[in-house]
C-alpha cells in the first residue's frame, strides 16, 4: 500500500523564538493604529512561509497553509459571507480553544471568494502539493445562530452553507486544487443529521470538477458513523484515531473503498506515539483499503500543540512510515 | 444540612452570606513588579512585597464591603493552572499555545509522576487570614481542571493523570486544613465541557476530600450545564459555585426539573462586561433563585473571578453583590 504524509489543517502561528512574535506583534500593534494592513498581511505571508517550510523538511507529500491567517475555523470563512455578523467567543469543542459564533441575520451570500488566494499564495512558496481546507456547511451551520432556534434552523443554515462552500469548492478546483479538504467534525455528535448532513456534501462534490474531495472528522469517536461515510460521494476520507479505540478493526473488517487519511498521530497531546504500535495499526488497516492508497496525518490541526511539538509530530510521521514500511527508525 | 457543617466548624454565617469566586485585578503597581520580576529587574523578595500589599488591601477592601467570606484575591497566581503546574513535581512548562484570536499561553506539560512538594498555597492563606477575623477561603484549581488543561505525556491516559492529580492535590487541602483553613474551594471549570467524563471528575474530587473536615465549594463555569445536570450533584463538595447571570439564569430552569439539593454560591453580577449591575437588576436575580432555591441554602457572590476587570469596576460589583444580598435577607 503506497502511504503518503499530509499535514492536517492548521499549524502554530506562534513560535516561542523571536521569530516566532511576528504575527502576534503585528496583530497587537495594527490595533493601536502602528502597523497597517499591508504591514499585518506581510506578517501572516511570512508566517505562512515559516509553516511550509517546517512542512517541507518534515517531509511531506501534501502541506497546507496552516490556516496562519485564520481567526479560527468558523469565522474566518462565515465572515466574509454576506448575511452574517460575526459575535461572541463560544469554546470549539473540547478544546480550550475559541472561536467567534457567526449570527445569521439575512440571506447567506459568497460575494468574494473565501480562501483561493491563501491557496494560490501557498502554492506559489512551495513545490509539495497543497491541500486547501474549508469547514463544512453542515459544522458551520451548527456552529452558528439564526434568530429562529430549533433543528429547522440548522437545516436551512447548512443547506445555505453548503451552495457557498461548493462555489468555493469549485473555485479551488478552477485554481488547480488537486485535493481539497472539508473538515466536518459536528457531525459526530449529530448523528440524526446524517441525511442533512449527505445533502450537503453532496453539494460540494457536484462541483469538485478534477479535484479529489476529503472529508475530515475528528474530536469524537467515527467508528459508529464509518459504514454509513462509505456511502458519501468523495473520494476520501481523514479519521481521528485517538478518539476511536474500535476504528481499526472496524475499517479492517468493513473494508473502504476510499482513500483513508490515517490520523493516528495525536493532534492534541504533546506525547510521541510509539512507532511500532502505530505502524502495526497501519498494518491492520491497510489489508482493508480497497483504494490501495492512504495518508498518515495528525488527528487533527497542529495548532493544539506549542510549535516545537507541532514540529516533531510531523517528523515523526515520517519515523512511522519508515517503521511500517520495515526501513526501522 | 451544610450550615450544621459550618456551625460544628465553628463558622456562623447570616442568611445570604456573600463571598467571591476568587482572584481579584491586581493593582497597577504589582502588575509592575510582575514585569520587571520577569524580566530580572527585582528579585522576588521584591515582588512578594507588592503580592503582600495587594493582598491585604483586597482583605480591607472585602470588610469595608462587608463581605462574609473573604479570598485572598489570587495576588500570587498568573493563571490557574500554571500556577499550580509550576509548583508540583512532574510538569513542564510547554511553548505557547492560542487560546483565542491573538491571544496564547504556555500550557504545561505533565512529563513525568506528579508529586506535591510541599504547601502551595497555605503561606498565603495564613498571611490572608491573619488579616482578618472573618473566614477567607482556601483556593485551589481541581485534578480534574489542571490534568484536562495539560498535555499528558506521563500517564497511559488522561483518567490516570487526572487520579494522580487527586492524589497530590489532597495533600495541599490536607495541608490547608491542618493550618487552620475551614471552608476550601477547589475549582473545576473543565468539568462541563466532556459530559461522559463527569464520573471521572467526581471521583477525583472525593479522592480530594475524603475525610477531611472542611466545608468544601467547587466552581464550574463555561455553561453546557444542561449536559451534566443532575448528575453533576454526586460531587462530593457542600457548595457549587455558579455563573448563574452570564446565561440569564438559565439553570433554573434545570433546578425546577430536578431540585436542586447543596448549598449554592450564586451569581449575581456578570464578569466578562464592564457594565455594573443596577441593584434591582442584581435583587430580581437574587428573587429568582429564591423562588427555586431554599433562602437557607443560598450564597451570593458574582459569576466567576474579577480579575479581568479594572478595581474600580471589581469594587462596585461586589458592591452592588452585597447590598442585594442585604437588601433581600429581611
Amino acid at each position: 500500500m503506497e502511504l503518503k504524509l499530509a499535514n492536517h489543517s492548521s499549524y502554530p502561528r506562534i513560535g516561542d523564538n523571536p521569530e516566532g512574535q511576528l504575527l502576534r506583534r503585528t496583530i497587537a500593534l495594527r490595533e493601536k493604529g502602528e502597523k497597517t494592513d499591508a504591514d499585518l498581511r506581510a506578517a501572516e505571508d511570512r508566517m505562512t512561509e515559516l509553516a511550509l517550510a517546517e512542512q517541507d523538511e518534515a517531509g511531506l507529500d501534501v502541506v497546507t497553509d496552516g490556516q496562519i491567517r485564520w481567526y479560527d475555523p468558523v469565522s474566518h470563512l462565515a465572515g466574509k459571507l454576506a448575511g452574517i455578523r460575526i459575535n461572541g467567543l463560544l469554546r470549539f469543542f473540547d478544546t480550550n480553544f475559541y472561536f467567534r459564533q457567526p449570527v445569521v441575520e439575512g440571506k447567506i451570500e459568497r460575494r468574494q471568494p473565501l480562501i483561493v488566494d491563501e491557496f494560490k499564495f501557498a502554492r506559489s512558496k512551495t513545490a509539495r502539493a497543497v491541500k486547501p481546507v474549508l469547514t463544512g456547511p453542515y459544522t458551520l451551520a451548527r456552529l452558528s445562530l439564526a434568530k429562529d432556534a430549533g433543528t429547522v434552523q440548522v437545516a436551512k443554515l447548512a443547506e445555505a452553507y453548503a451552495g457557498t462552500l461548493a462555489d468555493e469548492v469549485a473555485a479551488l478546483a478552477e485554481a488547480g486544487a488537486t485535493l481539497i479538504q472539508v473538515d466536518e467534525p459536528a457531525i459526530l455528535k449529530h448523528a440524526d443529521d446524517f441525511a442533512l448532513f449527505k445533502s450537503g456534501v453532496e453539494a460540494l462534490a457536484a462541483r469538485k470538477k478534477n479535484a479529489q474531495l476529503m472529508l475530515a472528522f475528528y474530536f469524537g469517536d467515527v467508528a459508529p458513523l464509518y459504514p454509513r461515510l462509505q456511502s458519501l460521494p468523495v473520494d476520501a476520507l481523514c479519521l481521528d484515531f485517538t478518539y476511536s479505540p474500535n476504528l481499526p478493526g472496524v475499517i479492517a473488517a468493513d473494508g473502504s473503498s476510499k482513500t483513508l487519511a490515517l490520523g493516528l498521530i495525536d493532534g492534541r497531546n504533546t506525547r510521541l506515539e510509539k512507532a511500532d504500535v502505530l505502524a502495526r495499526e497501519i498494518e491492520e488497516v491497510a489489508a482493508g483499503i480497497q483504494s490501495g492508497s492512504a495518508y498518515l496525518t495528525p488527528s487533527c490541526g497542529l495548532e493544539y500543540l506549542p510549535r516545537d511539538r507541532a514540529q516533531l509530530k510531523l517528523k515523526h510521521l515520517t519515523t512511522v512510515r519508515n517503521t511500517f514500511l520495515g526501513k526501522g527508525q | 444540612m451544610s450550615r450544621e457543617k459550618l456551625r460544628q466548624l465553628g463558622i456562623d454565617l447570616p442568611i445570604l452570606p456573600t463571598t467571591s469566586v476568587g482572584s481579584f485585578p491586581k493593582p497597577d503597581y504589582l502588575m509592575k513588579a510582575r514585569s520587571e520580576f520577569a524580566k530580572g529587574k527585582i528579585t522576588r523578595e521584591q515582588l512578594e512585597e507588592s503580592e503582600k500589599r495587594a493582598t491585604e488591601f483586597w482583605i480591607r477592601k472585602q470588610e469595608e464591603l462587608d463581605v462574609d467570606v473573604l479570598v485572598d484575591g489570587e495576588m500570587y497566581r498568573g493563571d490557574m493552572v500554571a500556577y499550580f503546574s509550576e509548583h508540583i513535581a512532574g510538569f513542564e512548562q510547554g511553548g505557547l499555545v492560542r487560546s483565542y484570536g491573538n491571544r496564547y499561553y504556555h500550557k504545561p506539560i505533565i512529563t513525568s509522576e506528579v508529586r506535591w512538594q510541599g504547601p502551595i498555597t497555605v503561606d498565603w492563606w495564613k498571611y490572608a487570614q491573619s488579616l482578618t477575623q472573618r473566614p477567607v477561603k482556601g483556593m485551589l484549581t481541581g485534578p480534574y481542571t489542571v490534568m484536562d488543561w495539560s498535555f499528558n505525556e506521563a500517564y497511559p491516559d488522561r483518567k490516570a493523570a487526572c487520579f494522580a492529580l487527586a492524589g497530590e492535590i489532597r495533600k495541599e487541602v490536607q495541608a490547608l486544613v491542618e493550618a487552620g483553613a475551614k471552608i476550601i474551594q477547589i475549582d473545576e471549570p473543565a468539568t462541563s465541557v466532556r459530559p461522559e467524563e463527569l464520573p471521572m471528575a467526581i471521583e477525583a474530587m472525593r479522592i480530594v476530600t475524603e475525610g477531611l473536615n472542611a466545608y468544601f465549594l467547587t466552581h464550574i463555569c463555561y455553561g453546557a450545564f444542561e449536559n451534566i445536570y443532575p448528575q453533576m450533584l454526586k460531587f462530593p463538595v457542600d457548595n457549587f459555585d455558579l455563573e448563574m447571570s452570564n446565561s440569564g439564569l438559565d439553570m433554573l430552569e434545570l433546578f425546577k426539573k430536578d431540585p436542586y439539593t447543596k448549598d449554592i454560591s450564586f451569581g449575581v453580577v456578570d464578569v466578562h462586561s464592564h457594565v455594573i449591575e443596577e441593584e434591582p437588576v442584581v435583587e430580581q436575580r437574587l428573587r429568582a433563585a429564591l423562588a427555586v432555591i431554599p433562602r437557607e441554602n443560598v450564597w451570593v457572590d458574582p459569576d466567576c473571578g474579577l480579575k479581568t476587570r479594572s478595581v474600580e469596576e471589581a469594587i462596585a460589583k461586589m458592591k452592588v453583590t452585597v447590598r442585594a444580598a442585604k437588601a433581600l435577607r429581611n
